[in-house]
């Protein structure tokens, strides 16, 4: 008991503080796939079943509300390439290092973590995918979260909602700076550290990533201000955010690659 | 999982309660019922040193909780130390569990289940990945103790029709 206690603790230390176990999951983590696409085929099959027994009306209004959505954001398109454009030349007029284009891939949404005090969720691209430690995660509406784990054909991914998970965001109205934590109690909720009473913050404020860090690209929306709270006998002002990334919803994400 | 003697039968029958275990803690469960899940790997581990102590003991157990932690991404030795724990009371308690009825045996499943969630969460706060100030990582110590008595008539019907030794 006492040789594998030791044993135990000496893991947890290389685990948590160093990087010298990593090929140990990574290898381990082969036996332990089958379990994740066994966890994931009841989701899986009534998915399929879902999708099998769509009536025709349904899928024919769906198809036409798609396409409504399509000419609307293809409409937008067209403003933003020409903003993107100007954008970069005036950048470039500014000698201002120019803006990387992203490209994106998408992954599906397998598991989320058992443990109720971390949000973790499972996605199913690994390392065979090139998913790397670090990598930025959105969905459709806002920025997810980030890779902290990778394995062959999958990979862990901890959301902007975690208490152990800071953001750098800035304020799309004014580009005030400020670094979004997330809390234990809700999967919705951030909270802005350290923001002073007199700092210019206002409910409906979109925040979106900063680019500090160098984890996160700059400019993706993270959350919206949904509560300033300025309380007297409190050094600092609480500001709550609604991250605009459906954490508890979206089962479709997209993975940033540079 | 342990040396596999002749007079041992049935090995592969033990692995699979498992990694059925394992599959149950993996499963996707609605957010408010998550705090509930009992610790199913956990009472596996109890149930087969129960049975079978010169066969499944710490080792197994400790190599059980290593590739859970493969599997929920957890800390790497944390359900590995928390069950080798766990075998090591119930190793020491075997005797007098086999003989109790069923409401002492939940009980005794309580606190085993409790020392190993307390344990986890220790080391979880000790990482600082836990900033719960609450007790309810001890609900699964209780939902594992009310589920006990079902989960071992289960075991013990697959033990006795694969005749595992």
């Amino acid at each position: 008991m006492l040789g594998l206690a030791l044993l135990s603790m000496v893991m947890m230390l290389a685990d948590s503080r160093f990087d010298y176990l990593s090929s140990v999951r990574f290898y381990a983590s082969y036996l332990i796939t089958p379990l994740h696409w066994l966890s994931d085929t009841p989701r899986a099959i009534s998915d399929s079943v879902n999708n099998n027994m769509q009536s025709r009306s349904y899928l024919i209004g769906e198809s036409q509300n798609l396409k409504d959505q399509l000419l609307q954001q293809q409409y937008q398109l067209q403003k933003l390439g020409h903003l993107e454009a100007e954008n970069r030349r005036l950048n470039e007029l500014l000698n201002a290092s120019t803006i990387v284009e992203e490209r994106t891939v998408n992954a599906e949404l397998t598991g989320e973590s058992p443990d109720p005090f971390t949000k973790r969720v499972l996605i199913n691209k690994g390392s065979n995918q090139d998913v790397f430690v670090g990598q930025p995660v959105l969905d459709a509406f806002g920025l997810m979260g980030q890779v902290v784990d990778v394995e062959p054909f999958a990979s862990w991914v901890l959301l902007i909602t975690d208490p152990q998970h800071s953001t750098p965001v800035q304020i799309n109205r004014n580009g005030n700076r400020a670094i979004a934590t997330g809390t234990q109690d809700s999967l919705q909720r951030l909270e802005l550290n350290n923001i002073s009473d007199t700092f210019d913050v206002m409910i409906g404020d979109v925040l979106v990533t900063s680019g500090f860090g160098g984890r996160f690209p700059a400019g993706y929306p993270v959350g919206v201000v949904s509560n300033v709270v300025h309380d007297p006998g409190a050094p600092f002002a609480t500001v709550i955010v609604e991250p605009t990334a459906q954490l508890d919803r979206s089962r479709n994400v997209l993975l940033v690659f540079k | 999982m342990a040396n596999k003697l002749s007079n041992h039968h049935g090995g592969w029958i033990i692995i699979g309660t498992f990694v059925l275990a394992a599959l149950f803690t993996v499963l996707p469960l609605p957010d408010w019922l998550e705090a509930y899940r009992p610790e199913w790997v956990a009472l596996v581990v109890i149930y087969w040193v129960m049975a079978l102590p010169d066969r499944i003991g710490l080792l197994a157990a400790w190599i059980a909780g290593f590739f859970i932690d493969v599997l929920e991404g957890s800390l790497l030795g944390l359900n590995a130390l928390a069950l080798a724990l766990v075998a090591y009371l119930a190793l020491s308690l075997y005797q007098r569990m086999r003989m109790f009825t069923a409401v002492q045996q939940s009980s005794t499943i309580l606190i085993l289940v409790g020392i190993h969630q307390l344990l986890s969460f220790w080391v979880l706060t000790a990482n600082s990945q836990n900033t719960a100030p609450n007790l309810i990582f001890m609900i699964s110590a209780l939902s594992s103790a009310i589920i006990w008595p079902f989960i071992f008539v289960a075991l013990r019907y697959i033990r006795r029709s694969f005749q595992v030794t």
